[in-house]
């Protein structure tokens, strides 16, 4: 048996309720009223200072979502770069989005057509700037690679996940001398964007950028929201690495929150104690 | 026009140059076979003991996800691996999630079972490509000739003799992973609990299975091409893993040369600037 | 009710039905759609959302029989096989996409349009050999020479090669970055520098040469070592390259790692509720 609903894994299906909690509590909180602080992100920052390069040099700017499927990770960057075009708008910078993924293509489509429409220029959009290049891993990235080289882009922001052609874009993007933003949720490619880009976003700052960057009170309730789970998680491992130093591996807590099962094994450990 | 030091002109150096030395490099050490002895590392040393404790007759499913652009670090890899499976004279079945990887799994372990004499059908079975790998494997672990359905030459897998006795994943020992992507927590997630994982990433993906190698939900883990290179040794056998293994040896050795040199650069630069 | 017998005459009809259904469905619900207000349209994508989010969450939640299975199990994988098929259809329009743009270029001689012609030949060229190998190997067609031949090239020697030569690019680029990014210019920067350069020796052949064959520090950990923790030997042992290398990855990285995925996972489920309950404007 493995671990495919909550019948199965009870501590899966306690922490997904807790974190759904925490966050439309604070979604509430926030449509209510409250003042939420986030901290500063410099590589947002500099998003606004990267479009207006590109402007003055009069060179395109490129966004790309790498690798990734439709699913929360593209919906995030193409948020991000709804946000990207809005401000391009303004200066009729020229822009190429780049994808792997056909789904993601569509809905670029739309977004990057919203996008120029609210910003009040629907002249500007050009279907043939949203590309789909290949869904092959590096035949996108030789696609991506060459048009940065023959376009000479000046800006580049590149939000989703990546595998190994990252470093492929993030230097070609370094030897056209473009100024460069990161941000992915894939682990292992953020110290090659750390070596080749100017600014780098890491882990669950690039799904705090939407709430950076538009202060929506719903996104940065959510933002609270995740972040008292995640001090939720801290405790549990800080009574856990206490319980194990004074108690061992075989007290009960230890035992229950290590190795989680089914609702059996929950109420036995709760009632049983063992 | 001020005179450029050459300290100047190394931190300003063309990188095609820099590309050109560690072409040279990589030619070299690829071409001289430099016999160097590696310590295997404990990962390695967890993977090959894993298949170690394997029975003759014992099922494995081999995951093969890998295609052309990482051929240099997964085909050592994948080579090591089923000769140490004909070996031990265990049964495998191969698997794909895209056609690519389909195609160069067959081909490549087509070749070496044939080196091992193993029989198509009767000690290996390859079942193509599935294009979900979750929903495969909730299907595997619920059904698996209903999933499957048929191999690679379009035989129904219940007529294989290989896959006589099969109903569920659970009737298999193990799973070996080899892919240049994030397959694995897929396999970890939705996998019988008693099925052995073991894993062959690249070497960029190696550092995010660390996590599970510590916890035990892999038991087991060989590091690209270098991984392949210390597994080629304990199996006392020397492929392509110990070929590319020196070469890339050797080009850190040359990165971590010019590091050095541009950071001396830099500094002395900096001296000249201030004097 | 979700897996069909199509071999019966019941089956079929049953098929039919469905199909015809969701058609009158999609058919319905444009006019719909344009008659509805904004507000009317959002609270309808809404609706249908949040009814498509609910069958996945609740199959998680709902209690299970002895097969591991409740009401809502066998409607996940066809639910699943749907959004393939979507995706599917979506790479139909992203090729469409792709030649559209492509024979513009050519027909209107629009700048580097030669590479626009390269494109096109050999889309149409590797299309053709792959569909028509695809198809011999289920024997629907024959399998001559010429097919072999050209798969074999257009594959073995073009294809393989390319794909190959893209991720060998990653190695000089690596090194050119490295060259360019490692420098001593601050703390952190000094860090990262120090440590890259330790695990990219400690983890190759060089790392050993360096650690047990130059500087002659021990191989193994013997009992007396392990006695005495606080041994020349035993340190020595300890500060070998590889063993530097295995603790930085096993020690170090792997609970940053663990730290990140968890804001992460977190983050990532947020939005997933946000996205379901509608919550997120995004990019609609």
């Amino acid at each position: 048996m493995s671990y495919q609903h909550a019948a199965d894994n009870w501590f899966s299906a306690i922490i997904i309720a807790l974190i759904a909690a925490a966050v439309l509590l604070n979604i509430a909180r926030a449509k209510a009223g409250a003042q939420l602080y986030i901290r500063r992100i410099p590589g947002l920052d500099a998003i606004d200072e990267a479009i207006g390069r590109s402007t003055e040099m009069g060179r395109p700017v490129t966004m790309i979502p790498g690798l990734t499927t439709f699913g929360v990770v593209a919906v995030q960057a193409l948020t991000i770069f709804k946000y990207i075009t809005k401000q391009i708008a303004k200066f009729a910078t020229p822009m190429r989005l780049l994808t792997a993924d056909a789904t993601v293509y569509a809905v670029a489509q739309e977004a990057i057509h919203d996008a120029y429409n609210e910003a009040g220029r629907p002249d500007l959009y050009d279907p043939d700037d949203i590309r789909f290049l290949s869904d092959r891993q590096f035949a996108f990235a030789s696609g991506v690679a060459g048009l940065l080289q023959r376009e000479r882009v000046a800006a580049s922001f590149m939000f989703g996940e990546f595998y190994a052609e990252s470093l492929i874009f993030a230097e070609t993007g370094n030897i056209v001398g473009a100024i460069q933003i990161a941000g992915t949720t894939t682990f292992t490619q953020v110290p090659f964007f750390v070596a080749a880009c100017d600014y780098t976003i890491i882990g669950d700052e690039f799904y705090a950028t939407s709430a950076y960057l538009s202060r929506e009170p719903v996104l940065l309730g959510s933002l609270v929201g995740q972040d008292i789970a995640k001090l939720l998680f801290v405790l549990t491992i800080i009574v856990g690495l206490i319980t194990t130093t004074i108690q061992g591996k075989d007290h009960w807590l230890v035992k229950l929150l290590g190795m989680p099962g089914g609702w059996d094994a929950f109420w036995r450990a709760i009632f049983g104690g063992s | 026009m001020e005179n450029q030091t050459i300290w100047h002109r190394l931190l300003m150096i063309d990188r095609r140059i820099l590309y050109l030395i560690l072409f040279i490099n990589i030619i070299i050490f690829l071409l001289i076979p430099v016999k160097v002895r590696t310590v295997t590392s404990p990962p390695v040393r967890k993977f090959y003991d894993t298949i170690e404790q394997l029975k003759p007759g014992d099922l494995v499913m081999v995951s093969s996800n890998w295609s052309a652009g990482t051929i240099g670090e997964n085909l050592p890899q994948l080579e090591a691996v089923i000769r140490h499976l004909m070996r031990k004279k265990v049964r495998f079945t191969v698997i794909s999630i895209e056609p690519q990887a389909r195609d160069i799994s067959y081909r490549f372990v087509s070749r070496f079972t044939r080196e091992g004499g193993y029989e198509y059908g009767k000690d290996w079975a390859h079942f193509g490509f599935i294009p979900s790998l979750v929903v495969g494997i909730k299907g595997m672990v619920k059904d698996l000739p209903a999933t499957i359905k048929q191999d690679v030459r379009g035989t129904p897998i219940a007529q294989l003799p290989v896959m006589q006795g099969v109903k569920t994943l659970a009737d298999y020992k193990m799973v070996i992973d080899i892919t240049p992507s994030g397959t694995v927590p897929a396999w970890i997630a939705y996998r019988p609990k008693n099925l052995i994982v073991l894993f062959c990433p690249t070497s960029v993906m190696a550092a995010e299975a660390y996590t599970f190698l510590d916890s035990g939900q892999v038991a087991g883990m060989l590091t690209g091409a270098i991984g392949a290179q210390e597994y080629e040794q304990l199996l006392q056998r020397e492929g392509l893993g110990t070929t590319f293994g020196n070469a890339i040896s050797f080009s850190h050795a040359l990165i971590i040369f010019f590091i050095i040199l541009g950071n001396v650069a830099l500094f002395m630069s900096r001296r000249a600037q201030g004097g | 009710m979700w897996q069909i017998e199509t071999g019966t005459t019941a089956g079929k009809i049953y098929v039919t039905l469905i199909v015809l259904a969701f058609l009158a469905l999609f058919m319905g619900l444009i006019p719909v759609m344009q008659v509805l207000p904004p507000r009317g349209r959002r609270a309808l994508i809404a609706l249908v959302t949040f009814f498509a989010g609910l069958v996945f969450a609740a199959e998680f939640f709902l209690p299970v029989n002895k097969e591991g299975e409740n009401l809502l199990s066998p409607a996940i994988e066809p639910a699943q096989n749907t959004l393939q098929i979507i995706g599917a259809m979506a790479l139909a329009l992203g090729t469409y996409g792709l030649i559209r743009l492509h024979l513009r270029n050519i027909v209107q001689q629009r700048s580097q349009w030669g590479y626009s012609v390269v494109l096109i030949v050999a889309f149409l060229t590797m299309g053709f050999f792959s569909v028509w190998n695809t198809l011999a190997e289920k024997g629907e067609l024959p399998k001559t020479t010429v097919l072999e031949r050209g798969f074999g090239l257009l594959f073995d020697n073009m294809l393989v090669p390319l794909e190959s030569a893209m991720f060998s690019l990653i190695a000089f680029y690596i090194f050119s970055a490295a060259y360019r990014a490692f420098r001593i210019r601050s703390i952190e920067a000094s860090i990262l520098m120090f440590t890259a350069m330790v695990v990219m020796i400690g983890i190759v052949s060089l790392g050993n040469i360096i650690s047990y064959q130059w500087l002659g520090l021990p191989l193994e950990q013997t009992a007396e070592m392990e006695k005495n923790p606080f041994s020349l030997r035993n340190i020595g042992y300890n500060l070998a390259l590889p063993r530097i290398a295995y603790w930085i990855l096993q020690a170090l990285n792997a609970p940053v790692q663990r730290a990140i995925e968890f804001g992460v996972g977190i983050a990532g489920l947020a939005m997933a509720i946000r996205l379901w309950l509608s919550l997120e404007r995004g990019i609609t």
